[in-house]
């Protein structure tokens, strides 16, 4: 039976290794990095002759490093707040409103989503420098807000989906107004989608290169475009520290999205 | 979904409602269509109004060969992708649930590290030097380094390490939704293992198979972090060239016409995966 794992036979050992392999390759590049931004050796030699933490001091003790962290992180917070906030807003109109062209506007807040990015970024580009927005703060939280809005209006508007609208007149009958009925009974219960749609949109903005490189001058710079312009010139062992630092985000960000995904079933 | 009860004005109630999508789209209006639409414009109207950058783009052999060299990049990242990514899929479909935890876990951890740190973590395993040609030399595979960075070779590896979660993910989709019973019947019916499998599992994950596909074919033609870093400068890919005609050659008009070509291109792929899923979600249960 080619889908009852007991009873697939050698078929089964297969099917296991090639999944093991699978798993080693997709793994290998994140260990392998970890590893060599404690290895000793400047040419990133493997395995390294000795162990070090240099390359992490390295990178704490160069202003431009942490400076563009800092620029990375401002700009992922404010489109974080911004996309959340406006992707709520749309999400009850998308959901709840009964209108001409619903699904036609739904597929075009997605569309930025499977646009190349770097047709938006060239488009942005072109763009600000008309209007004066190049190289700026608002510059850069504007266009990744565009990348994050679809992140954030498919998770909130797929919980709002889900919850019955019932309970929220239910609310306002027994003598809540129509926006208390939102804030105090709604909200609470998408709160799932509204995390998701914050995690989604933080980490867009965050790991955005493209748009980014367009969008920098050499005054700032997000932390994406200082290790994209270091790897142009070398490949130095610091941007294997910066990218192990950038990988343990990574995991304890997914730690705590599973960590509430588990509390909400519970 | 209707109502648990009549709220009064239930027609401005909606009405209201459709006022709460106008924000966002202004925001899109403003900063994702007028800038998109003015670009492809200047591709008409830049040095003069005409369809000369078309013709120039689509008539040299150098163009060409960067039209070439993403369809190729992006076929074989897409078909090797599949390729792998089939097996896993049904493994992680059928496998105890403990076992398959750990393997989405490896699956989600990959495609949530930072683009760069992935990319980089290639550039360094690919070079002369590197892990792999160590390892190859060691095993006496080969005797003198291969060239597997700073070309296409380099930048296939790169992109199918990308591409896979993006192929495995929907393709699980797939198989779990198919009823074992249909394999056991096959089998009833006297089937061996190579019939049940080509004849019955294989045409059932078709669509989603086909879906995938299209997904990370499209993706691929429009990549630019992974081909600058893993790719050489004598072969670029698609989207490397619309960045260069506007950032070192300031050619708008041109910059303008590739990137026409890479929007109507994936577009109408895009437009193809949509009814490919649509017809799969309506002809299952």
């Amino acid at each position: 039976m080619l889908l009852n794992f007991e009873r697939l036979g050698w078929l089964k050992y297969v099917l296991l290794g090639i999944t093991l392999l699978t798993a080693l390759f997709l793994l290998l590049p994140i260990i392998f990095i970890a590893a060599l931004s404690f290895g000793s050796s400047q040419w990133l030699i493997f395995p390294p002759p000795g162990w070090t933490l240099k390359w992490y001091s390295d990178l704490l003790a160069d202003p431009r490093w942490l400076s563009s962290a800092w620029t990375s992180f401002r700009i992922a917070a404010i489109v974080t707040v911004l996309s959340v906030l406006l992707g709520l807003v749309t999400s009850f109109g998308l959901v709840r409103g009964r209108f001409l062209f619903r699904k036609t506007l739904r597929a075009l807040f997605l569309t930025p989503m499977i646009l190349p990015v770097v047709v938006l970024a060239v488009a942005l580009y072109a763009f600000f420098l008309k209007i004066g927005l190049n190289g700026t703060m608002t510059g850069f939280v504007i266009s990744h807000l565009v990348l994050a809005l679809p992140f954030s209006i498919l998770s909130i508007s797929n919980a709002l989906e889900r919850f019955d609208k019932s309970i929220e007149d239910a609310a306002v009958l027994c003598g809540a107004s129509p926006l208390e009925a939102k804030i105090r009974v709604t909200l609470p219960a998408i709160s799932h989608g509204i995390f998701s749609a914050a995690i989604f949109s933080f980490l867009t903005s965050w790991d955005e290169v493209v748009v980014a490189i367009f969008m920098s001058s050499p005054t700032l710079q997000t932390l994406p475009v200082k290790v994209w312009a270091t790897l142009r010139q070398d490949l130095t062992p610091v941007v294997a520290a910066a990218s192990t630092l950038l990988i343990l985000l990574t995991v304890i960000l997914m730690a705590l999205f599973a960590l509430v995904r588990k509390g909400l079933k519970s | 979904m209707p109502s648990f009860v009549a709220l009064p004005e239930v027609a401005t109630v909606k009405r209201r409602e459709f006022r709460s999508t106008l924000p966002a789209l202004l925001f899109l209006a403003l900063f994702f269509v007028v800038p998109v639409i003015a670009l492809l414009l200047r591709s008409v109207l830049e040095p003069q109004p005409g369809l000369q950058n078309y013709v120039e783009l689509l008539g040299s052999s150098t163009y060409l060969k960067v039209f070439f060299n993403t369809f190729m990049v992006s076929a074989v990242v897409t078909i090797v992708s599949l390729t792998i990514g089939f097996p896993v899929a049904w493994t992680l479909a059928i496998m105890p649930s403990r076992w398959a935890a750990i393997v989405f876990a490896i699956l989600l951890l990959s495609m949530w590290t930072n683009l760069l740190a992935r990319t980089y973590a290639w550039m360094v395993l690919l070079q002369r030097t590197g892990l792999i040609n160590k390892m190859l030399m060691g095993m006496g595979l080969i005797d003198k380094p291969l060239a597997l960075v700073n070309n296409l070779t380099g930048v296939t590896i790169g992109m199918t390490y990308i591409m896979l979660p993006f192929i495995i993910l929907p393709l699980y989709g797939t198989i779990r939704k198919i009823d074992p019973a249909i394999l056991q019947a096959a089998a009833l019916c006297g089937a061996n293992r190579w019939q049940a499998l080509t004849r019955v599992l294989l045409p059932l994950t078709v669509p989603g198979m086909a879906a995938g596909a299209l997904m990370v074919f499209v993706m691929s033609l429009g990549y630019f972090v992974t081909p600058a870093l893993l790719g050489g400068t004598s072969n670029m890919m698609l989207a490397e060239l619309i960045a260069q005609f506007v950032q070192s050659l300031v050619n708008w008009g041109m910059g303008g016409a590739a990137a026409l070509v890479l929007l109507v291109v994936t577009l109408a792929l895009y437009a193809v995966q949509l009814r490919i899923v649509g017809n799969e979600s309506e002809g299952g249960r």
